[in-house]
């Protein structure tokens, strides 16, 4: 006789009138524990803790490897006060499946009495987006009850920044370094992960959000894991090590990418078909995003004029307003005629100087 | 047949199968949680087996399509991780596909099972079976043997089972059959009564189990000064596997009444000069040959190697030192190896050294790329063996079958 499978459900956050009052609804839990390695204002580290907080005590936490395995979870010291299991880098969706499929039999044979856990894997998005994309898609394509999320530095920061598919166009990292033959760094075009997640497995819960945005973060986590079925998030969390970066600015980039048009927040319902975009309040030129991070420092106003047109590309997609200022910011000249144009130039040399 | 069927207690019943459907039909006794599936011939026909099991309700568990060999062994690292009995499997290309996991695993201490039906690694493509695929895999921390029979294979997946989930050992196992000559030919298989089982199998309970209830962080990063201990009890892990692994045998004969020997089949051993070193089905073959020139006064046995990790130096070397010659038949591809041959003879050569008195080795390359390797071939390896005992040296390490005078 099969036991039925108890499952949970988490209440929402109040979003209106946020400004009031400082998150009484949080739950005091705190499942990701203070004493890792991580770096000061680590954007994943700080997500990491928004999503735990959010899933609260019965969860396991599953790891491929990537800067929150290697940096967070030292031997006799882990952070974390739940269940968490460390995967080959590839592996995060299989290992995931296995232990969503384990629960599902032990709880219905009746070799285990309890509550199914919620259970999340952590990808970076060298794992989400490369070497393990096969196996996030075997665990959406299979629908088992577990969230997914790829929290995206937009690299492998671990292994000392090398560049992934959803490093931004123009970046520096130690696998695209900006020269005389190569002056943009990278150059090619993030991948849309979340969106081919979202495309090519329709029933799933799919989502986007970042480290600027923390109820929305935790909100979208709980319906992740109150969906029957898998569900996936990519989640944009700055890495200072990286992105070379003031170590404050850490939330703040995380609203600019998204101000800036470079990383829209949507959510998409498997029931409907549908996607619901975010659109800021505030729009800027990317330029104002770039600025804050030297990884950009090389580029020139050619580059730069490239990274505004996709910009504006997504801001028409999820039905924003493109203002006249961002269309001049297509022309590379915009930037000459600022006096901008050479500034990448300079730094390049300042770069090789040093 | 060297292993003694009992009559035994008249339970259970016979059924006529191959050792495919004899690893799937293990599984559904030892109430597999967790099925992980990928498509390789010839090791398929099991997964195919189970999958049509659970459509059926003669099993409840869940069943895995997973996207490729190296997220089905994670799968079922997971599914083991969660404190779930998992059952994964694969062959030839598809095994080393895999190849990250091996060690993971048995270093995460998490004792799934793993069915192999061997086939020839690429290239070419080849269907065929030799042993080169699990063997690659044989210093990872598995407990790995070979069967020669369906009914084998049925009886060592659960003792594998029962031997891994040992809290003494925690290992992952591996049972190996050679592909088409057993999986895919059928034999007498006894099924036993369901209580049987339950008497010879514990439930599966993992002492660290991913469970919100008693929380434990599995795989931690660590620093080198860190790893030694860390593998020094992996390694302890597989010398205590060595005593379970006699006890949970002879459990199995007194539970199932077929009495298997520990780690090495003696046939015909006790007064031979020159044997053959064998695992896998070409040991039926053996047999045979063994026979026939016994027949024709020609002093000859057989030590066929049941479980080939943990290695068995002790019976080994209790087994063989008293003989003159001893061939190792090699079924695997050991390229550029000390023997220029396959990798048995390594393992068997280092067990036997310390004795002050060994027999002379010689090892032969016989069914490579899974062809038969019938009797004229083994008549052939024996002159070679008593050729040895004559001259009283051995002419070469490694001697080619069918490519030699």
């Amino acid at each position: 006789m099969a036991i039925e499978v108890e499952r949970q459900v988490l209440p929402l956050f109040e979003i209106e009138d946020r400004s009031r009052w400082y998150n009484p609804d949080l739950p005091e839990t705190d499942p990701f524990v203070p004493g890792h390695r991580t770096c000061a204002g680590c954007g994943p580290a700080i997500e990491y803790r928004l999503h735990l907080k959010a899933a609260e005590d019965h969860s396991i936490a599953i790891g491929p490897t990537g800067c929150m395995y290697v940096a967070n979870s030292s031997y006799m010291c882990t952070p974390y006060s739940i269940p968490w299991a460390h995967t080959p880098i590839a592996s995060g969706g299989s290992f995931t499946s296995g232990v969503a499929a384990g629960y599902e039999a032990m709880i219905r044979k009746g070799k285990y009495q309890g509550k199914y856990p919620n259970i999340i894997c952590m990808s970076g998005d060298g794992s989400a987006s490369d070497i393990g994309l096969g196996s996030v898609s075997g665990m959406l394509y299979r629908n088992h009850d577990a969230l997914l999320i790829c929290y995206d530095n937009e690299q492998y920061a671990n292994t000392g920044i090398q560049t992934s598919p959803t490093s931004p166009y123009g970046a520096m990292t130690t696998f695209t370094p900006p020269g005389p033959k190569i002056p943009e760094g990278k150059k090619l075009w993030p991948k849309e992960v979340a969106k081919m997640m979202a495309e090519g497995h329709p029933w799933c819960y799919v989502a986007t959000s970042t480290v600027g945005y923390p109820i929305d973060l935790m909100n979208k986590t709980r319906k992740g894991l109150n969906f029957r079925g898998a569900a996936f998030m990519q989640v944009y969390a700055p890495c200072q090590k990286g992105f070379v970066y003031q170590t404050p600015l850490t939330i703040e980039l995380g609203k600019m990418v998204v101000e800036c048009g470079l990383f829209p927040v949507w959510e998409y319902d498997p029931e409907t078909r549908s996607y619901d975009y975010f659109i800021p309040e505030q729009q800027h030129l990317v330029i104002e995003y770039l600025k804050l991070q030297g990884r950009f420092g090389h580029l020139s106003g050619e580059h730069i004029a490239k990274i505004q047109a996709s910009a504006n590309q997504k801001w028409e997609m999820i039905g924003a307003g493109v203002p006249a200022d961002f269309r001049a910011a297509e022309d590379p000249a915009y930037y000459v005629r600022r006096g901008i144009d050479k500034a990448g130039a300079a730094a390049t040399e300042k770069a090789k100087a040093w | 047949m060297a292993v003694r069927a009992e009559a035994g207690p008249a339970r259970g019943n016979a059924v006529r199968v191959s050792g495919c459907t004899a690893a799937a039909l293990a599984a559904k006794y030892a109430d597999v949680d967790v099925v992980t599936a990928y498509p390789i011939r010839p090791y398929t026909a099991i997964m195919m087996t189970l999958a049509q099991m659970i459509a059926n309700g003669e099993l409840d568990a869940e069943y895995i399509h997973a996207d490729g060999e190296h997220a089905q062994l994670s799968a079922a690292l997971g599914a083991g991780s969660a404190g779930a009995r998992a059952f994964t499997g694969s062959s030839g290309v598809g095994i080393t596909f895999a190849y990250e996991l091996y060690s993971f695993i048995s270093g995460a201490r998490i004792p799934i099972h793993m069915a192999v039906a061997d086939r020839t690694l690429d290239p070419p493509g080849d269907f065929g079976s030799e042993h080169t695929d699990a063997l690659c895999t044989r210093d990872m921390g598995w407990l790995m043997g070979w069967a020669s029979t369906p009914q084998e294979v049925f009886d060592k997946t659960l003792m594998a089972y029962r031997m891994g989930e040992d809290h003494r050992v925690l290992l992952p196992q591996m049972v190996c059959q050679d592909g088409y000559f057993v999986s895919h030919i059928s034999g007498e298989v006894e099924l036993p009564d369901p209580a049987q089982v339950e008497e010879f199998l514990p439930p599966y309970k993992l002492p660290y189990a991913l469970d919100p209830n008693l929380p434990v962080s599995h795989g931690a990063q660590i620093m080198p000064e860190q790893g030694p201990p860390l593998q020094l009890s992996r390694a302890r892990a597989m010398e205590e596997a060595v005593p379970v692994m006699r006890q949970v045998t002879d459990r199995f004969g007194e539970v199932f009444g077929r009495r298997y020997p520990h780690f090495i089949e003696e046939y015909r051993l006790d007064d031979a000069e020159i044997a053959f070193f064998i695992q896998g089905a070409h040991a039926v073959t053996a047999r045979g040959v063994v026979d026939r020139l016994r027949d024709l006064g020609v002093r000859i046995g057989m030590a066929r190697l049941l479980w080939f990790r943990p290695f068995p130096t002790e019976d080994a070397q209790k087994a063989l030192s008293h003989l003159k010659a001893v061939g190792t038949v090699e079924t695997n591809l050991g390229l550029g190896g000390a023997t220029s041959g396959g990798v048995l003879s390594l393992d068997l050569a280092a067990a036997l050294y310390p004795l002050a008195e060994r027999p002379l080795l010689t090892s032969f390359m016989a069914g490579m790329g899974g062809e038969a390797v019938p009797s004229h071939e083994f008549h052939w390896m024996a002159s070679k063996l008593q050729q040895v005992v004559r001259e009283g040296r051995i002419e070469k390490m490694t001697h080619w079958v069918g490519f030699e005078e």
